[in-house]
């Protein structure tokens, strides 16, 4: 294992978050290490064009992609040491242990920490949501964004919130044939409406921006509904049909009202959930806000989490969208900057103003969007006894359900049915099972709580980790 | 496969307070308690059994489910004295009944426990190890446990998996596996239909000697005060602590284990594989992951905290299992975990009746995985036959001294 010393910070991910934190952190003198698991730097929404395209236009590319050019040229500092396509296995005694295929495993010390580690797409298991053809948006937005490859000829958008409708008028722009869009949210209530207008201060990008991808799809005339959700995905060996029904407010299909069409791709974005798995690593304390993507770490204004020297920023923390995410990162190194002395409290609440005016903003606007479209408990139950809730273990619901029936807990029913214990760590399927769990047992999905946390965060090759330099201790007795 | 798993955790009444009295008083849920639980009620005995949380949720549950009946290595030195062969020997018989036992335990309990036998292979990479091997295979062929010596060419064409240089192997057809996750609750299941009261998230407080009642033991509960002629203290890595609050001193302590565990591949492991001068167990599960462990050490927490693992205990285990099976090298690691072991000073089970609290009883093993059932039954025997009928062996005894 090698080390590498010496950094002021380590940043882990590099999104809009981490890239400002540590563009904001550098500018002020630290030394900074700003590790991403991805080969190009840029996160879900800055995501690079892939490898071995020209970029020619890069207007064409839209207002982000400048956006996350901008902010990425930021760090071009000699204090800033960019470490892409390694992997975080776990954070131990103050160091972070990561993986590369070809600099093997390395150990960074840091005296502060921030975590950035982003948001993955809300698995939603519904009948066919396993068969080839059936896709998250993350996913159909990294296709098409870095590999310029549709991931069909018609595309039928099923998804709900803000990105529900960005995701599909991007998809659009970029050339990609959406032909359907469905929100599972009831079309807006005056009083969600109302909230909302009454929160646009310093959004009106935001809004701009929404009317904009709005026209997207008029322009293109791909019909948009509130109040339907996806029902079934079906097709011999891949996707050729999808059912959609209207949705009451909980988001339970309403029987009756089903509609099936024919498709080849289906992109399915429900929201995100923050990826926490570094957090609960290293301890720290965690709330219930269902509106920031259920267990949610806890921090303070500038990003401190409950564990000393560790922060905690951008969408990972719960998701509140690439604006709020650059404005956290800001003021974390800028947090940092001042507890390393490098400018003075007086400096470093200056220049935080003008971010946390931003981020207050964004946060009661995202808080108001997040009640428009608040997750449904019907998502959940869209499953039959026959599909499968763990893919990595093909443990399906009918498998299930008899072990909920005699207990509440998560590890008791991974432990039977082997549900989560697969290659994704139970990033698919441990949040349906702990909702399955909170239904049946008409209990707070909150009180149902975690399995324990354990490295390591990514599968990586054993070969890549072994290491004969480690020597057992001898035996209690010789 | 788990109806008896699933059966057990849904019968309502383990939720509920616990009774006032009862003859014996079992505290701790592993599987030397819920084991105990069925072979005193096989034999009529009155029982109730708390569990401060789930049954068989410490390492009754979490252990790799492993039989070692070959001579563990930590035992192991060169140039043994024929003493310690003997005492050696005399450990290997009580791991040879072990072996019947669980032969004969899914007949026993009728239920699939996932018992499999398909032999375990011990490595050895030095001429020196491979001394102690054939000196380990003496042993134990004198104690009657089958085991097997093969080198080079031999080695090689019975177990092509491994690195063909290694020294050489023994083999022992016994050693095999059962599904840890089964065979607590199924015993549990089994001591319920006999009249077992279990009662979970019922935890010892505090435990009080009486004089002059009826009852001799006087147990505080989260859930109520129990009255118990005899109480077994079954509380697996925390029966020091809890023998501590009667003055006892039990020889024992405890070690956090790591373990390993890789993604799926087809299925060609059908023995486990150790080492028998550095720490391994490796084997492959019916599910075709890979579980490598061995005594690579966790680091301790306070409970209700579980043991966290420790980055170079994945990186140095790995580099002994990739040394004896160089085709891993490619398997993706997914999970870690870590248990608490109890082991004893001597390595011997402490069973039995104090002397000096009579009434009070112990039952500890360090591989309890392996030897638990057994000595549940050989503890059920002595507590049910006449006073003075059975007598435990002298080596076990709860109240002994270890230097």
């Amino acid at each position: 294992m090698k080390s590498v010393t010496g950094n002021d910070l380590v940043v882990i991910g590099g999104g809009p978050a981490g890239i400002a934190a540590a563009a904001t952190a550098s500018s002020l003198g630290l030394r900074v290490a700003l590790i991403d698991e991805r080969v190009t730097l840029g996160g879900q929404i800055f995501k690079r064009v892939g490898p071995g395209f020209d970029l020619r236009e890069r207007k064409s590319l839209g207002k982000d992609y400048a956006r996350g050019s901008d902010l990425i040229d930021e760090i071009d500092r000699p204090n800033v040491t960019v470490l892409t396509s390694t992997t975080v296995l776990t954070i131990e005694d103050g160091k972070v242990i990561t993986s590369h295929a070809e600099e093997g495993i390395r150990a960074l010390d840091y005296r502060f920490l921030i975590i950035a580690p982003g948001a993955y797409d809300r698995p939603v298991a519904f009948p066919g949501w396993t068969l080839p053809g059936v896709m998250t948006a993350g996913a159909v937005q990294t296709m098409v964004k870095t590999q310029r490859i549709s991931p069909g000829k018609k595309i039928f958008f099923a998804g709900s919130g803000p990105l529900a409708l960005a995701f599909s008028a991007q998809l659009i722009g970029l050339g990609a044939p959406v032909f359907r869009v469905i929100e599972s949210a009831p079309f807006p209530s005056p009083v969600n409406a109302l909230r909302l207008l009454s929160r646009i201060g310093g959004n009106l990008d935001l809004i701009r921006d929404a009317a904009k991808y709005r026209s997207v799809l008029l322009k293109a005339r791909v019909p948009f509904k509130y109040g339907r959700i996806i029902v079934k995905a079906e097709g011999e060996g891949r996707l050729e049909y999808v059912t959609h029904a209207k949705a009451d407010r909980e988001w339970n299909p309403i029987p009756g009202t089903e509609v099936r069409e024919a498709c080849d791709a289906l992109c399915v974005g429900y929201g995100f959930f923050p990826s926490h798995e570094l957090f609960r690593l290293v301890d720290c304390a965690f709330e219930y806000d269902e509106n920031r993507g259920g267990f949610s770490v806890i921090k303070d204004e500038w990003g401190a989490t409950s564990v000393d020297s560790v922060f905690a920023v951008g969408d990972g923390t719960g998701v509140t969208g690439s604006y709020s995410a650059v404005a956290q990162g800001r003021l974390a190194g800028l947090q940092i900057a001042s507890r390393l002395k490098k400018i003075t409290e007086e400096e470093r609440d200056s220049t935080a103003k003008p971010y946390a005016r931003e981020l207050r903003a964004r946060n009661r606007f995202q808080s108001a969007l997040n009640k428009m479209f608040d997750v449904g408990a019907g998502i959940y139950r869209l499953a039959d006894s026959k599909t499968v809730i763990c893919r990595c273990e093909s443990v399906t619901r009918g498998a299930i359900d008899p072990i909920i029936d005699s207990t509440d807990d998560v590890s008791v029913v991974k432990g039977i049915s082997r549900a989560g214990m697969g290659l994704c760590q139970g990033r698919n399927c441990q949040r349906h099972i702990a909702a399955m769990i909170a239904d049946r047992h008409q209990k707070p999905i909150s009180s149902v709580s975690f399995q324990t946390p354990r490295f390591p965060v990514k599968p990586v090759e054993i070969g890549a980790i072994a290491d004969d330099s480690v020597r057992e201790e001898k035996y209690f007795i010789t | 496969m788990s109806e008896f798993l699933v059966g057990y955790l849904s019968n309502q009444s383990n939720h509920e307070d616990p009774p006032r009295e009862c003859d014996v008083l079992i505290i701790g849920g592993g599987l030397l308690g819920t084991s105990l639980a069925y072979y005193l009620a096989k034999e009529g005995t009155d029982v109730t059994l708390i569990e401060r949380e789930e049954i068989n949720r410490e390492a009754s549950g979490t252990n790799a489910g492993s039989f070692h009946f070959q001579i563990a290595l930590h035992q192991l030195t060169p140039n043994m004295t024929n003493s310690e062969k003997e005492r050696l020997a005399s450990e290997v018989r009580l791991q040879v009944d072990a072996a019947k036992l669980w032969d004969n335990l899914e007949q026993e309990l009728d239920a699939d426990l996932g018992v499999h036998f398909d032999g375990g292979i011990m490595v050895a990479e030095t001429e020196e190890e491979m001394g102690v091997l054939r000196d380990k295979d003496e042993i134990e062929k004198s104690a009657g446990l089958e085991s097997h010596i093969l080198t080079g060419d031999e080695m090689r064409a019975f177990a092509p998996y491994l690195a063909p240089d290694l020294a050489g192997i023994s083999f022992c057809p016994r050693e095999g596996h059962a599904n840890p996750l089964l065979v607590g609750p199924t015993y549990a299941y089994r001591a319920a239909e006999r009249g077992v009261r279990f009662r979970t998230d019922c935890g010892a407080e505090s435990i009080e000697v009486l004089t002059g009642e009826k009852h001799r033991f006087k147990v505080t509960t989260n859930k109520g005060v129990i009255k118990a002629n005899r109480v077994v203290n079954a509380a697996g890595a925390w029966t020091g602590e809890l023998a501590a609050q009667l003055g006892l001193k039990l020889p024992m302590g405890l070690s956090g284990l790591h373990v390993n565990v890789t993604e799926p591949r087809e299925y060609f492991l059908k023995s486990m594989v150790q080492h028998i001068g550095r720490r391994l167990t490796l084997k492959q599960t019916h599910n075709n992951t890979f579980i490598i462990g061995g005594g690579w050490p966790s680091r301790p927490e306070p409970y209700p905290k579980r043991y966290s693992n420790i980055w170079n205990s994945t990186s140095g285990n790995l580099a002994v299992a990739l040394r004896v099976l160089p085709m891993l090298k490619d398997v993706k690691l997914i999970r870690t975990w870590s248990g608490v072991w109890a082991y004893t000073l001597d390595f011997k089970p402490i069973l039995g009746e104090s002397e000096r609290i009579p009434g009070y009883h112990v039952a500890m093993v360090p591989t309890g995985f392996t030897l638990g059932p057994m000595v549940a039954q050989m503890l059920s025997e002595y507590m049910t036959a006449p006073k003075g009928s059975v007598k435990l062996p002298e080596e076990f005894r709860v109240d002994r001294e270890v230097a």
